[in-house]
């Protein structure tokens, strides 16, 4: 039988080692090793996105990454997106449009959506639809989404100005 | 549900992971990006005892361009292929079908040589790689081997890799100045979608070259449809006569997407308008 792997990683800027076995995903050892259920399995094939973290600051679909191989990269969770108790400015903007109903979909959204807005802080609402086309959700149409994405992004602006 | 038990190896060198794949046999498959074995695996079509990882497994995913022309590492993920300033330049038709595969997130997963070595009919890379008239490196138990892409894939989901053998590099030579290209996908439902049908091509002085996805078993070169272009050139009648030709030689399957009729007719359709679009 397969032994255990114990791994070192850095998640949400924390050094955490945990131990998996080979066959657990990324996602398996997020929520059932490490209690970070956050992240949700939907599909488990990657093509829905509610698993979606950031591995060494590029978006994964975590269910397809095995947990063992992640020794010594960079995590980022949707548990990392609050400071405290202040949202990030994503979380108050889906909030704010009522971008969710049933909340599966929403970590995954959360994690991609921020990725983007690191990288473009001030998208286009087509380059958003492209960047968020590996997020599925099927309560809210997707419109309030993306308005919330182009609304957060434009508080951060201003924010920054 | 959860992976199937099997053993993981990390190998640090090649040598290593060959005779690890060659010890093992049919009881060991590589890995790379995960984005096709996982679900593989998950949902019970393949059933390794043992999964070679070859993500340790340095050198393997670099970029280089020499007089010759382009070399990628077969652990090359695809948005570096697609983002890579030398491919965007020189080998334009490449950047754009390897940015078109999926969605970000599989593509910084997704390696090269994985979309390759899946061998998947509707590969975005793949029929690029035909008309560009690419090569794969294999290492194996055996050295290393050679193959012409044209010849490398062999059936549905079925790759000349023999036993032991690891796709490590893929070859792309020049294309001669003043050629032109297009490639194009039409994925019936949404962006992210496999290709229904996918078309590039390559026109040189020399000739047309012309890749198809998703319309035969695997991606295949459209030689009948490039016979008929061989004389006339691209003129009107000639392209509406390769199209029709493309879509007799293609051999496509029914599936949700589409039927093997509706695929046909999207070949003859969206292989007129490369043709037309050459840029």
């Amino acid at each position: 039988m397969p032994t255990k792997t114990h791994v070192q990683t850095r998640i949400n800027g924390e050094n955490i080692e945990f131990l998996c076995e080979p066959r657990q995903s990324l996602l398996e050892c997020l929520r059932d090793v490490l209690q970070l259920t956050g992240s949700k399995e939907g599909c488990n094939d990657g093509n829905c996105g509610a698993c979606t973290v950031l591995l060494d600051d590029r978006i994964v679909t975590s269910c397809l990454v095995l947990g063992v191989e992640v020794e010594g990269k960079e995590i980022s969770t949707v548990e990392g997106l609050a400071q405290g108790n202040s949202l990030h400015p994503l979380q108050q903007a889906f909030l704010e449009n009522a971008a969710l109903q049933c909340g599966i979909c929403t970590p995954g959204f959360l994690v991609a959506a921020k990725a983007l807005l690191d990288r473009e802080p001030d998208p286009s609402e087509e380059r958003i639809r492209f960047w968020l086309a590996n997020n599925l959700c099927r309560c809210t149409g997707y419109d309030k989404i993306i308005r919330a994405v182009m609304d957060a992004a434009g508080k951060m602006q201003e924010t920054k100005a | 549900m959860r992976l199937p038990p099997f053993q993981l190896h990390r190998p640090e060198t090649l040598q290593e992971a060959v005779s690890l794949l060659a010890q093992h046999g049919e009881e060991a498959r590589p890995i790379a990006g995960g984005t096709a074995m996982v679900p593989m695996m998950r949902f019970g079509f393949l059933r390794p005892e043992h999964v070679v990882s070859l993500k340790g497994i340095p050198g393997l995913d670099e970029i280089s361009e020499s007089d010759d022309g382009l070399r990628i590492g077969a652990l090359t993920p695809l948005y570096r292929v697609a983002g890579s300033a030398v491919v965007r330049a020189q080998w334009p038709l490449l950047a754009r079908a390897v940015g078109s595969v999926a969605t970000p997130a599989i593509r910084n997963s997704g390696t090269l040589g994985g979309n390759l070595s899946y061998a998947e009919a509707a590969s975005d890379p793949a029929p690029a790689l035909l008309a560009l008239e690419a090569s794969v490196l294999l290492t194996g138990p055996e050295g290393d081997r050679t193959v012409p892409i044209t010849g490398f894939f062999q059936g549905f989901y079925e790759a000349d890799i023999r036993p032991g053998e690891v796709l490590v590099e893929v070859s792309i030579p020049r294309i001669p100045a003043g050629a032109r290209w297009s490639y194009l996908r039409f994925a019936a439902r949404s962006r992210e979608d496999k290709p229904l049908v996918n078309v590039a091509v390559v026109a040189t002085s020399e000739g047309v070259r012309i890749g198809l996805g998703g319309v035969s078993p695997t991606a295949i070169r459209a030689r009948r449809a490039e016979a008929v272009l061989q004389g006339p050139g691209l003129t009107p009648q000639a392209i509406d006569e390769a199209a029709d030709a493309a879509a007799e030689e293609c051999d496509p399957l029914s599936d949700l997407m589409g039927t093997a009729e509706y695929r046909q007719d999207m070949v003859r359709v969206w292989l007129r308008r490369a043709l037309t679009g050459l840029q």
